[in-house]
C-alpha cells in the first residue's frame, strides 16, 4: 500500500510516496537519494542511520517513512553550508576522529543534536549523546576530542 | 501490507476489531520496524500516534498518568518522575539509546510484553495499573497481573493500553532499580531487579517490601514468597542474604546468548542483596547489621 509522504528534508519541502514497510532510512536513501545516511546493524543497535527528527537524534532504520509525513528532518548533507563544513565536520577532521568512515555521518548528526542542546556538553552529557553510535575502528578519545573542539568553536572558544 | 492511522481510539479499536491477529499496533516502531524487516509482514499495520490525547504525563491525586504514547526520554527528562519515582525514573534513563529513547513509547515496552522490558519490573513494584479500552468497553488492570506470557498480555490483539496510572509510593519508602548487561548502552537487561522497601516506624525492619525481576521468567514477576518472608522480620545481613536466595529461587530463567539461567540465578541473588542493602540504607540512614 503506497502511502504519500509530505516532509522536509535539510529545509527543503519533499512530495513523494512509500510503502508502510519503508523505514525511514530506505526512504531516504533508496528513494530520495540521500546515501549520507548510512544502512548498517538495521535494528536500531548502532547510531549509522541516525537523523534529526522535529530536532531530535532517532535512527531513521527503525523509523516509519509514514512518520516522516509533517516531519522535519536533517541529515548529513544538510549540516554544510556550501563548501563550508559544519564546525563538527570540520573538527572531526581535524582530530582524526574518522578512520573508515561509515559510523561517521550518524556520530556527526548526533553530535550536531548534542551541541544544539547544549555548548558547553559535560563528560556524561557526551556519553549519553554518543553511546548510540559505534564505531569500530577509532576507539573513540579522537571523536570526544572532536566533540569538545566543536562546541569550543561553536561556542566562541577556539 | 494495509496501513491505517485512526485518528480517534474508537476508530482504532474498530479496526483492530475486524482485522484481529493479523492487525500489528504500531507506535516508536522501535520493535515492530524490526519484526516487519526481519521477521515477518503483518497484514496491516495500524498507527495509533496520530490519536490526540494519548501522549501527556499529568500529576492526578497521589498517582501519576502517563499516556501510552509518552516516550522513553519524556519520562527520563521528568522532574517528577525523577523525583517521586526513581525506581521508574531508572530504568528509563538505562534504556538503550537516546536515539531509542526519543522514539519508543512507554506503552510499546509493556504491551511488547517481553520478559526484559526494562520498564515492567519498576512498574510491577509500583503497583502500576493500565487503563484497556476495547471495542465493547474499558477495564483497569494492575500489572501484576497483566503479563501472560512472551508477548503475550491482557491487552490482546483487540485492544489498547489507553493510560498507565502509578501511584506515589509512600513517604517513607526508598526504592532502587539494577540492571546486569553486558554494555551500559544498547544491552538488553541480562537481570533487572527493581526493589521498593518501607520501614516500620523504628526503622527496625519492612513495613512493605516489593521485589520484582526482569528477564528470569516468561513474564517479568514479583517474588512474592520472598516478600512475605521479609515483611515485619528484624532488618539484618543474614536475613538480606536469606531474601537473596529465595528470590533466586523464584526466578525460572532461560538460558541464552546472553547468560545460562544458571548465571541469571545468581545475579538475581546478588542484586536482589544490593536492592535491599541500598534501599534499606537510603531509607533509614542505617547500614545493615550484620
Amino acid at each position: 500500500m503506497s502511502l504519500t509522504i509530505n516532509t522536509r528534508i535539510n529545509g527543503k519541502s519533499i512530495r513523494s510516496s512509500a510503502e508502510a514497510s519503508t523505514s525511514l532510512l530506505e526512504f531516504l536513501r533508496d528513494t530520495l537519494e540521500y546515501k549520507g545516511t548510512k544502512l548498517c546493524c538495521n535494528t536500531g543497535e548502532c547510531g549509522a542511520c541516525t537523523v534529526i527528527y522535529n530536532g531530535k537524534p532517532i535512527n531513521s532504520c527503525v523509523t516509519m517513512a509514514a512518520d516522516a509525513n509533517g516531519a522535519e528532518i536533517i541529515t548529513i548533507e544538510g549540516l554544510a553550508n556550501g563548501d563550508e563544513l559544519h564546525p563538527v565536520q570540520q573538527a572531526f577532521i581535524d582530530t582524526g576522529a574518522v578512520q573508515c568512515g561509515y559510523c561517521t555521518p550518524g556520530y556527526i548528526i548526533s553530535v550536531k543534536a548534542l551541541l544544539d542542546r547544549t555548548t558547553k556538553p559535560t563528560a556524561e552529557d557526551i556519553e549519553e549523546a554518543v553511546s548510540g553510535n559505534i564505531c569500530r575502528c577509532t576507539g573513540y578519545n579522537k571523536i570526544v576530542d572532536a566533540i569538545h573542539l566543536a562546541a569550543d568553536r561553536i561556542a566562541g572558544r577556539a | 501490507m494495509d496501513y491505517f492511522e485512526p485518528k480517534t481510539l474508537s476508530e482504532a479499536l474498530g479496526l483492530l476489531a475486524k482485522y484481529g491477529e493479523q492487525a500489528k499496533v504500531i507506535a516508536g516502531g522501535t520493535d515492530v520496524m524490526v519484526d516487519i524487516k526481519y521477521k515477518e509482514e503483518p497484514g496491516c499495520l495500524v498507527n495509533i500516534k496520530k490519536i490526540p490525547g494519548l501522549d501527556a504525563i499529568r500529576e492526578n491525586g497521589g498517582s501519576l498518568r502517563v499516556g501510552p504514547l509518552v516516550t522513553i526520554r519524556d519520562i527520563e527528562t521528568n522532574s517528577i518522575v525523577r523525583e517521586r519515582l526513581p525506581v521508574f525514573w531508572e530504568a528509563c534513563h538505562q534504556f538503550a539509546s537516546l536515539q531509542i529513547r526519543n522514539t519508543a513509547t512507554v506503552g510499546g515496552n509493556i504491551c511488547r510484553a517481553s520478559p526484559s522490558g526494562e520498564t515492567l519490573a519498576p512498574l510491577l513494584v509500583l503497583e502500576a495499573k493500565g487503563k484497556l479500552a476495547f471495542a465493547d468497553g474499558e477495564k483497569s488492570e494492575p500489572f501484576t497481573s497483566f503479563f501472560q506470557g512472551p508477548g503475550k498480555s491482557s491487552v490482546g490483539a483487540k485492544g489498547l493500553l489507553t493510560e498507565i496510572e502509578i501511584p506515589y509510593p509512600s513517604a517513607g519508602s526508598k526504592s532502587i532499580y539494577l540492571k546486569h548487561a553486558v554494555r551500559g548502552a544498547m544491552d538488553i537487561a541480562m537481570v533487572g531487579v527493581a526493589v521498593l522497601v518501607t520501614p516500620d516506624a523504628a526503622n527496625n525492619g519492612l513495613q512493605d517490601v516489593r521485589i520484582g525481576l526482569g528477564a528470569v521468567a516468561p513474564t517479568p514477576i514479583r517474588a512474592t514468597k520472598t516478600e512475605t518472608m521479609l515483611r515485619g522480620k528484624p532488618f539484618s545481613a543474614a536475613l538480606v542474604k536469606e531474601a537473596a536466595q529465595m528470590a533466586a529461587s523464584e526466578s525460572s530463567p532461560i538460558s541464552d546468548q546472553r547468560s545460562s539461567a544458571e548465571n541469571r540465578r545468581w545475579i538475581v541473588e546478588a542484586l536482589t542483596r544490593r536492592g535491599l542493602q541500598q534501599s534499606w540504607q537510603a531509607a533509614t540512614g542505617k547500614e545493615v547489621a550484620s
